[in-house]
């Protein structure tokens, strides 16, 4: 093609766009006579809406690309140029189309870097499994840990070959989990350095005059010793690593370090722990390796090892060099930020159940009653009318379980075990429980100031029915009777392409969950000893006549027949609604519901679909999203599209209402499968353990009325009450929300096979 | 009757079997023994029932008859049957009836898999009429002190068309098993596999990782057996790694990326 057709053809593709055609001349001019014209042109729509200059720079550059890839590899080339863009911007992606023998051709050849996210989905389980699922993975510029999760660099090209790279991932996410493991964030300040409650390492390191550089020997020293801990943890791994670890000394790190004399010795310590008689090592870095190799060392020997390193370093001006691959960094700062939240959702935690019991305990009565006089904005109560005591354990019984009284006005009552639990998560995170308890008064003071009386909000949505349910108090073993008002709605169906566009999404995994709910419809099986049937069955047969000789009269059940069984399964699914759903109630739940549906529908079993939420007692609410023999039309598919986020979750009266509901349904099996994401709360006093246990109960209800009760949740915390409410066996935790839609209908199929 | 002690004989614990008592079970089994209940033992596959059900065995002197329970499974098959022998209708008892008569143990394994309609002949046996009712013979037999009668289940995530009727499960006294803590684990895996100390430590704490991955939707992680698998294939001159991928990687899951992340958790022990 002339330069004319080439900028024709350019303006066709880049259509309705009328780009300056002086700036398509000159991006186009390389192609002139080229013979892989149409081959470039094809990628220019591809390019083009997401980056004009982008495209005028793939131009420039893919006459010299084609040099080194074919036709075919094209389209992949251009794919990964774009990826870089995405992330990396402008810059990153010309860096990438630059060199393509180094940035493109050698990953194709499996020469080159590896990337977390191809293999993010087994080094998630593999980090789970060695921290016993307490870490999550994440990306980051360098290495570290927070304690809560270990933070990756999106890619390593440290090695050529990209296997050693995935390698050198492996070990990264090992020594981060082994700090974690080994205390390096929370060394114990005993002995040498008192005892006292408020030392923490940020204060010792600030303790130094340079306490940047007293934080890079201390992890390097803790360094030293996650590698002696990961030998005898890992000693796989550490064999595995041995090479790589030797080429980063020799390669990488040894360079600069072999300078440095105390701080080279020490890095080369770290790389070559396993092979340390054989390295040369001298004093005191000897005796380093020496104290942190034993089984017993611990951080407070890095501590002191620090303070004669620190000296040693300061006197002879060593300068430390950049941090080992697989070191990473020390980021004090997340840890404390890691562990302010983990402290703040348990102190939530604490406070909220103390605040619950307290409402509940007839000698706090007093107390609150003085607090509500307080009006709303009282706030907190005196500090020393409550108080939280440890009993002293008797002489001889040390090793029984700690024994924890609130004490309110001199009467001490025992904490139940919940709150035995806080208070003992709370010490171990360093928290004084104490100080929550005036604030848990004023918080069961206002609670009870509120007390009852809802306002009704007007809804647009109709109401269908109402009724009133009782409501368990565990504490006086008793119904309060007619309790809460549940009103059952329609939801108003709004205009979405929300289930076309998600049966468009899923449609590959639709067509698989169609077959397999399709084999899972009829399960043929031969039925033995029938009055009549296919074919004779010899077993009952030869016991008949057997039977005949003893002088009994003879069976008349001789035939085997081929049966269908029918599938007699009713199920309700219900929903929650709550606000705290918001999250996720827009996407992955609903989607879940348009896969779930698709799948019964094959399947034939009977199902309905309900929604609940609510605020307090008098306004609970339930969603009408499809009956259980409610065809499954286009006004289903609109209620589920236009399902929105509401309230609270009163879970119980809704559970009490499927249960009513299955009164009118005939099924030999019928299910209640809830989705949840936390634990039954709702905005007046109905939390915590009340709330527990009155859901506990309306599920037993259920259970007495032959119905089974399961529940899918992606709360994390689930495992904290959901085995007591559901029973151990009877709810699932999704820990993935995207997985949601996926396995919806695998545990609907496991629950009924 | 000699086919009969024949049959017992066979069914008797000679040696002792290896068992480690985690817990009190051993000790509210033998009590339950003495007052007559029957016990139940529910926990996680590879945990040490059956195990326990031959130590209790051996303990108490008495026959083991044991039963899997399955699909098929009549009440003929547990009571039993005519059969022609020579022209003649001969009776055979059926291991139930079996071990009624002999004053045995009677386990039926996984019995939830049986049908409800079958697993109902052993009400009568497991309350306090201890007595089985034979109508081909017209026999109502009482069962001996001596005899007991035993049956386990895995309550894991499963049907909810499998489950033990309310009925039933309340006739016996329940021990819930599950995998022993870590020191323990290693000594049965040392012993029963015939591996080192060492190897089996480490075995162990493969299968604890694996365990840690329920919410990474593994439903149950390695079982004790599985781990002792691993050792004898260990002992026949495998390298533990293909070993840990045979006995237990394929064994757990089908799953890719799971597949992946144990495999590459036994490389980080085993090398």
């Amino acid at each position: 093609m002339n330069i004319e057709q080439l900028t024709n053809r350019f303006f066709e593709l880049v259509a309705p766009d009328q780009p300056n055609s002086w700036e398509v001349e000159d991006a186009v001019l390389p192609l002139v006579d080229s013979e892989k014209v149409e081959a470039v042109l094809s990628q220019v729509p591809v390019i083009w809406p997401i980056s004009n200059s982008l495209c005028y720079n793939y131009l420039a550059q893919v006459t010299g690309a084609l040099s080194c890839i074919s036709e075919s590899e094209l389209p992949a080339w251009v794919n990964a140029t774009l990826d870089h863009y995405e992330s990396g911007g402008l810059r990153a992606a010309q860096r990438f189309m630059i060199d393509v023998e180094r940035n493109f051709v050698c990953h194709m050849r499996g020469e080159s870097g590896a990337r977390l996210q191809d293999i993010h989905g087994w080094l998630l389980p593999y980090v789970q499994g060695l921290s016993g699922g307490g870490l999550e993975l994440a990306p980051a510029r360098a290495p570290y840990t927070d304690t809560g999760t270990v933070y990756l660099p999106q890619e390593l090209k440290v090695f050529s070959r990209e296997e050693d790279n995935i390698l050198l991932y492996k070990l990264i996410a090992a020594y981060q989990w082994a700090f974690c493991r080994i205390g390096t964030f929370f060394p114990s300040f005993t002995g040498k350095f008192g005892n006292d409650a408020e030392c923490s390492l940020q204060n010792f390191l600030r303790s130094f005059p340079d306490s940047a550089l007293a934080g890079r020997l201390y992890h390097t020293l803790e360094t030293l010793r996650a590698g002696f801990f990961l030998a005898r943890e890992l000693p796989g791994l550490v064999r595995m690593s041995r090479d790589i670890r030797r080429r980063l000394w020799d390669a990488v790190h040894g360079a600069k370090r072999r300078q440095m004399f105390v701080l080279g010795q020490l890095d080369q310590a770290c790389c070559l722990f396993d092979a340390v008689p054989a390295v040369e090592l001298q004093q005191p870095v000897t005796n380093f390796v020496n104290r942190l190799s034993a089984h017993h060392a611990g951080a407070g020997d890095s501590l002191e090892l620090c303070q004669l390193l620190y000296e040693r370093v300061a006197h002879e001006g060593e300068e430390p060099a950049e941090p080992l691959v697989f070191q990473g960094e020390l980021h004090l700062s997340a840890v404390q930020a890691a562990r302010e939240q983990q402290q703040k959702i348990i102190g939530e935690q604490f406070l909220e159940a103390l605040s619950v019991h307290l409402l509940h305990l007839p000698e706090a009565r007093p107390l609150l009653e003085e607090q509500m006089e307080k009006g709303e904005g009282g706030g907190r109560a005196d500090g020393d009318r409550a108080i939280i005591l440890e009993h002293q354990a008797e002489p001889g019984k040390e090793n029984a379980a700690r024994t924890l009284y609130l004490k309110i006005d001199n009467e001490a009552t025992e904490l139940p075990e919940e709150l035995r639990r806080l208070v003992s998560d709370l010490h171990d995170l360093g928290v004084n429980p104490e100080r929550y308890i005036t604030s848990a008064v004023g918080r069961a003071g206002q609670a009870m100031a509120r007390g009852e009386g809802g306002e009704s909000t007007s809804e647009e949505q109709v109401v269908v029915s109402t009724q009133s349910y009782d409501e368990w108090d565990f504490r006086r073993k008793g119904f309060r009777k007619n309790w809460c008002i549940l009103t059952e709605r329609e939801i108003v169906p709004l205009r979405t392409n929300f289930v076309s566009a998600t049966l468009a999404k899923y449609h590959g995994r639709i067509v698989r969950l169609r077959h397999q709910f399709e084999m899972m419809r009829t399960q043929e099986r031969f039925l033995r000893r029938q009055r009549d049937g296919d074919d004779v069955d010899f077993d009952a047969l030869v016991e008949s006549l057997a039977d005949t000789r003893a002088g009994l009269p003879p069976s008349d059940r001789l035939f085997i027949r081929l049966r269908r069984d029918e599938r007699d399964i009713a199920v309700l699914f219900l929903l929650d609604m709550s606000n705290s759903t918001e999250g996720w109630i827009g996407t992955a739940i609903k989607e879940s519901l348009v896969l779930l549906c698709e799948a019964m529908e094959t399947l034939g079993d009977r199902y309905g679909i309900y929604g609940f939420s609510g605020m307090r007692r008098l306004r609970c609410e339930t969603f009408h999203i499809k009956h259980i023999d409610e065809s499954y039309t286009d006004e289903v598919r609109q209620r589920i599209g236009s399902i929105t986020p509401r309230e609270y979750t009163r879970m119980a009266p809704a559970i009490r209402h499927m249960t009513s509901l299955f009164k009118t349904v005939d099924a030999r099996v019928r299910l209640l499968i809830t989705l949840s994401d936390g634990k039954p709360e709702d905005y007046d006093d109905y939390k915590g353990e009340y709330a527990i246990e009155d859901t506990r109960h309306a599920l037993l209800e259920a259970r007495s009325a032959g119905i089974h009760p399961f529940c899918i949740t992606i709360d994390r915390h689930a495992h904290d009450y959901m085995a007591h409410m559901y029973g151990d066996v009877n709810y699932i935790f999704i820990n993935n929300v995207a997985k949601l839609p996926a396995r919806m209908p695998e545990i609907y199929r496991v629950l009924t096979t | 009757m000699t086919a009969k002690k024949n049959i017992l004989a066979e069914h008797r614990i000679n040696e002792k079997p290896y068992y480690l008592q985690t817990d009190q079970e051993v000790t509210i089994a033998e009590a339950a023994y003495h007052q007559g209940l029957p016990i139940l033992l529910k926990g996680p596959t590879g945990c040490g029932k059956t195990r326990f059900m031959q130590y209790l065995a051996w303990r108490l002197d008495r026959p083991l008859i044991t039963v899997s329970c399955h699909d098929d499974l009549s009440t003929s098959d547990l009571v039993g049957r005519y059969l022609i022998r020579a022209g003649e209708a001969v009776w055979m008892d059926g291991p139930l009836t079996l071990a009624v008569r002999a004053g045995a143990i009677c386990y039926l394994d996984e019995v939830v898999e049986a049908r409800k309609d079958t697993t109902v002949v052993i009400h009568p046996l497991a309350d306090d009429r201890r007595e089985l009712p034979i109508e081909k013979l017209g026999e109502l037999l009482a069962a001996p002190p001596e005899f007991m009668l035993a049956v386990s289940y895995n309550p894991g995530y499963q049907s909810v068309l499998k489950d033990l009727k309310p009925s039933t499960r309340q006739r016996f006294v329940s021990l819930a098993f599950d995998y022993p803590d870590p020191d323990h684990e290693a000594e049965i895996v040392c012993r029963e596999g015939g591996i080192e100390p060492d190897l089996a430590r480490l075995l162990v704490r493969f299968a604890e990782m694996t365990r840690s991955l329920r919410d990474s939707g593994l439903a149950e992680g390695a079982s004790t057996r599985l781990l002792i698998q691993v050792g004898k294939l260990v002992g026949q001159g495998i390298d533990i790694r293909s070993a840990c991928r045979a006995a237990v990687t394929q064994s757990l899951t089908d799953d890719p990326e799971l597949l992946a992340a144990i495999d590459e958790m036994a490389g980080s022990l085993f090398g």
